[in-house]
């Protein structure tokens, strides 16, 4: 016990490192992405309708004018102080304009993750209980259908059947256009179709995992000790297996973080939720590239934190594993 | 005993040409049991022969608009309805096949290729090259693929070499995983200590017999790995990226600015398109699984009985 507590912040500490490199291999990135890409960063950055003394000006405040060692280290530095470049759209620091719209993207995603894991282990634990029946069958072709379904068309569909010919959701936003100030009912309402689409793109990924593991475990020995005091098979499976079979699914959370994103992205454009997803489509069509790479950025390090999280929370759940 | 010889009785590469021909039809009749695979490979194939006999299925230029016949539902003189620009939906999706084939087969490609070298690199020469590659690989697992790709193709020339090429080389890391697990149990079996007491060079044995030795399980990934790689460049071209008018992706982007006139068929056909051909290259990837190793099967039948067994 306490070897677990004395290698814990170092595990920590570990993990932690990881994820600062990681974070510094996604600025080089964009470094060489922006300095790789034709015209480099002068085309890239600035806007082309700008005077030459501004754009000698920018060029100065942006330290594109010093040699390329130093302005890879500058570029780092202004990642960690914000300075991301401006949005030639909004003319604001795409900073600014990223930080902004990450609320509503959490709106969205937050409660159809937490709606994806339920559902997904209930469906894994619904297909362990009968394993190679109909129901199983069943249940692991519907994940699999939504899996193979691209998100915008599902979006398109439930859009089109709910908002367009039934009338009974909103077909787009996060809230009314007349709502003044922040109304519940009306967010969920608008949350249902979006929810809905993401929370059925991203079962099988937790469905499956859950099946599979849980029949990982149902295999091992201690299982095959506890029946044989002669508990009932409802006792083993929730008391006995179902915490062990469910610690995989712990770590998967954060690895899928990176999909719901993907999933999101898309599912935004589509019902023009005011999020990053839908501002990452309409950067990309308005040619702003500062915002792009901040939006990239934003992302991943989004994925490297949720990773990071799970990494530290699986190391607190299963006492096995060993901080080194 | 001569060391040629030798090295080819050990490694299934040496099976004589009726051997060959019989494990295909063992394949066959096993692969041929799974009603889905083979529906979904019959119409892969179907597919494949209307992408490249498009020109004659549907003679004429197709993407010519013709304002008369614009978004009309489907009827019997268009199947699928027209497009905005007025042009026969059905002929757009065929020609748009050839587009999500092409990336899907060559960045399918380009992925199974880099992920079985990196898999193999790290398995064989192990310790630092098996950390670093694997290292590389998890950056790759971290970072989010989609909004990378966009970055690479926005910032790039946005084209369809560059889609591929950036698919490509963001898929691998799963590939190369899987690959070298398996090696790394290859490079403990005995005929791969004898080739090396032998003094069998590292060619011979990556390309000799780690690689034959489960070019199997790489098919099959290979093939489980077409679907995301058909939904991505779906979703490139959504986004508007790759601004191809005869892509299933692009006909959905164009779809988005009229859903609310309850066009319906401009966005059904080619999402349903994208679909239809994701889910069967899935159904071909379980058939090869369960055809390509029946152990599998087997243990999943005997499972599936000690379970009920057990039940009762």
């Amino acid at each position: 016990m306490v070897d677990i507590f004395l290698g814990l912040p170092s595990y920590v500490a570990k993990r932690a490192l990881v994820a600062i490199a990681l974070i510094i291999f996604v600025g080089t990135l964009n470094f060489a992405i922006l300095h790789l890409a034709p015209g480099g960063p002068e085309t890239v950055f600035l806007n082309p309708r700008i005077t030459p003394a501004a754009k000698a000006l920018i060029l100065k405040q942006y330290g594109l004018d010093k040699p390329i060692q130093e302005q890879y280290f500058l570029y780092l530095a202004g990642m960690v102080t914000g300075k991301w470049g401006l949005s030639y759209f909004y003319t604001e620091p795409a900073f600014d304009v990223v930080v902004a719209r990450i609320p509503a993207t959490l709106l969205l995603m937050v409660p159809s993750l937490i709606l994806t894991v339920l559902i997904g282990i209930l469906m894994g634990i619904l297909s362990v209980r009968r394993p190679y029946t109909f129901l199983d069958r069943f249940l692991s072709s519907f994940a699999f259908f939504f899996y193979s379904m691209p998100v915008f068309w599902l979006g398109f569909i439930l859009l089109t059947v709910f908002a367009v010919f039934l009338h009974v959701l909103p077909a787009g936003g996060m809230t009314s256009i007349v709502a003044t100030n922040f109304d519940f009912l009306d967010y969920l309402q608008h949350l249902i179709l979006p929810m809905t689409t993401l929370t059925l793109i991203n079962l099988a990924n937790f469905s499956l995992l859950v099946r599979s593991s849980m029949i990982e475990v149902l295999d091992q020995n201690y299982i095959m000790t506890a029946r044989g005091k002669g508990l009932s098979e409802r006792l083993v499976f929730y008391r006995h297996a179902l915490r062990n079979g469910l610690l995989p699914t712990v770590t998967m959370i954060g690895l899928f973080i990176g999909s719901i994103l993907t999933g999101a992205i898309l599912t935004e454009t589509v019902f023009s939720w005011p999020g990053l997803g839908s501002l990452t489509y309409d950067s990309i069509s308005r040619r702003d590239y500062p915002v792009v790479l901040a939006l990239f950025f934003i992302f991943s390090i989004l994925t490297i934190f949720s990773n990071l999280t799970t990494d530290i929370v699986y190391g607190l759940l299963d006492p096995r594993i060993t901080y080194d | 005993m001569d060391y040629w010889t030798l090295g080819l009785h050990m490694t299934d590469t040496s099976s004589t040409s009726k051997s060959r021909l019989a494990k295909a039809s063992t394949f066959w009749r096993s692969y041929s049991k799974n009603k889905g695979a083979l529906f979904s490979l019959f119409f892969l194939i179907a597919l494949i022969l209307a992408a490249v006999l498009a020109n004659y299925l549907f003679p004429g230029d197709v993407e010519a608009p013709n304002i008369a016949r614009e978004m009309l539902p489907p009827s019997f003189s268009a199947i699928l309805g027209t497009d905005y620009l007025g042009r026969d939906q059905l002929a757009l999706i065929v020609f748009g096949a050839r587009t999500s084939l092409i990336v899907a087969f060559a960045a399918g490609g380009l992925l199974a290729v880099v992920g079985t070298m990196a898999g193999l690199m790290a398995g064989y020469y192990g310790g630092k090259m098996d950390g670093l590659i694997m290292r590389c690989a998890d950056v790759f697992l971290t970072i989010p693929v989609l909004p990378l790709i966009l970055v690479i193709v926005a910032l790039t020339t946005p084209n369809l070499v560059n889609v591929m090429f950036a698919i490509g080389l963001t898929g691998w890391p799963v590939m190369a995983r899987v690959v070298r697990s398996d090696s790394l149990a290859l490079m403990k079996r005995e005929f791969i200590e004898i080739e090396r007491v032998m003094g069998a060079n590292s060619r011979r044995i990556l390309f000799k017999h780690l690689l034959p030795n489960q070019l199997n399980s790489i098919l099959v990934y290979a093939s489980l790995s077409i679907p995301a790689v058909i939904l991505t460049e779906a979703a490139l071209e959504f986004l508007g990226l790759t601004p191809l008018s005869v892509s299933w992706g692009f006909m959905l982007n164009v779809a988005i600015s009229y859903w609310i006139r309850g066009t319906w068929w401009m966005s059904f056909f080619p999402g349903f398109a994208i679909f239809i051909t994701a889910l069967a290259f899935y159904f071909v990837s379980e058939g090869l699984k369960e055809a390509l190793n029946p152990k599998l099967k087997r243990r999943r039948e005997s499972l599936a009985a000690q379970i009920a067994e057990r039940k009762k």
